[in-house]
């Protein structure tokens, strides 16, 4: 029932927005973090969506032909602004001049990405919420 | 002997269950860069569809039955409104008119079957006397 489709692409969005808020809380729990496994100080994450058709047999039309999308979340970036450096001699990680690398996070941009972030899942859960009203509806046509 | 009324309700609230999905769509890719919200329209040809079915079949007997030749039903036809300013990610979806077009499609299918509900009670208490 297609009802039930519209739902799978509602629930594609919850599951990019959670991954989206994911990385937000990364970039601001490592807001002060100097050093990583991979080497360096941390670099901010922001995710890429792109569209994706919910059903295999579909992927086959044309995607611009089909208006069903869902969205998935096609790849997680690092930023490649580089790391501000702050003056702290007396820190383990600074360098020889004293300085530390520390991320380049800005909090107000995490906090207005967060709060855009919740609003479009609540957009999508009120979208799921719409759909599923609908078929109650078509549920009690006979009664 | 059940009219037209439900044959074009059946076609209309099916229309209506895939506006639904193309409103979902686009909210749901109300951050994807590049997309461009689909529409789907169907108001125009259902109503088309509906003033040519009034043209019935004549009947040379009194005893023939009037046929209401099942219209294919409409498809209705799918449209993009693509992004036309050069700045920002091209993404052409505004959240709050979808969620309008949401809303209003929600309450127009309960408002079809509903009238599907009393077409049927309205059958069912003929069928009781």
């Amino acid at each position: 029932m297609s009802v039930f489709q519209s739902m799978q692409i509602s629930s594609s969005a919850l599951q990019a927005q959670s991954t989206r808020l994911n990385t937000i809380s990364s970039n601001l729990a490592n807001i002060n973090s100097t050093s990583t496994p991979e080497g360096g100080p941390y670099r901010e994450k922001s995710v890429i969506f792109r569209t994706r058709n919910p059903q295999f047999d579909q992927q086959l039309q044309s995607s611009m032909k089909n208006p069903n999308q869902g969205v998935r979340v096609e790849r997680i970036v690092e930023s490649r602004d580089p790391p501000k450096e702050v003056y702290n001699p007396s820190h383990p990680q600074a360098n020889e001049e004293g300085y530390v690398q520390k991320p380049d996070i800005n909090m107000v941009e995490e906090m207005t990405d967060m709060q855009a972030a919740v609003r479009s899942y609540e957009a999508n859960v009120n979208s799921i919420k719409s759909a599923q009203r609908m078929a109650r509806q078509a549920l009690q046509i006979g009664s | 002997m059940f009219g037209d009324t439900i044959n074009v309700l059946h076609n209309a609230l099916n229309l209506r269950v895939q506006r639904q999905q193309v409103i979902s769509s686009n909210i749901a890719n109300s951050d994807t860069p590049g997309y461009a919200p689909a529409r789907l329209n169907f108001e125009e040809q259902l109503q088309n569809s509906i003033s040519d079915s009034q043209v019935s079949l004549s009947s040379s007997d009194p005893e023939h039955f009037p046929i209401h030749d099942e219209a294919p039903g409409v498809q209705g036809s799918v449209s993009r409104e693509p992004s036309l300013s050069r700045i920002g990610d091209k993404n052409n979806v505004s959240l709050d008119q979808e969620m309008q077009r949401l809303s209003e499609n929600q309450i127009k299918y309960e408002a079809m079957t509903k009238m599907l509900r009393k077409k049927f009670s309205t059958l069912q208490s003929v069928l009781q006397k």
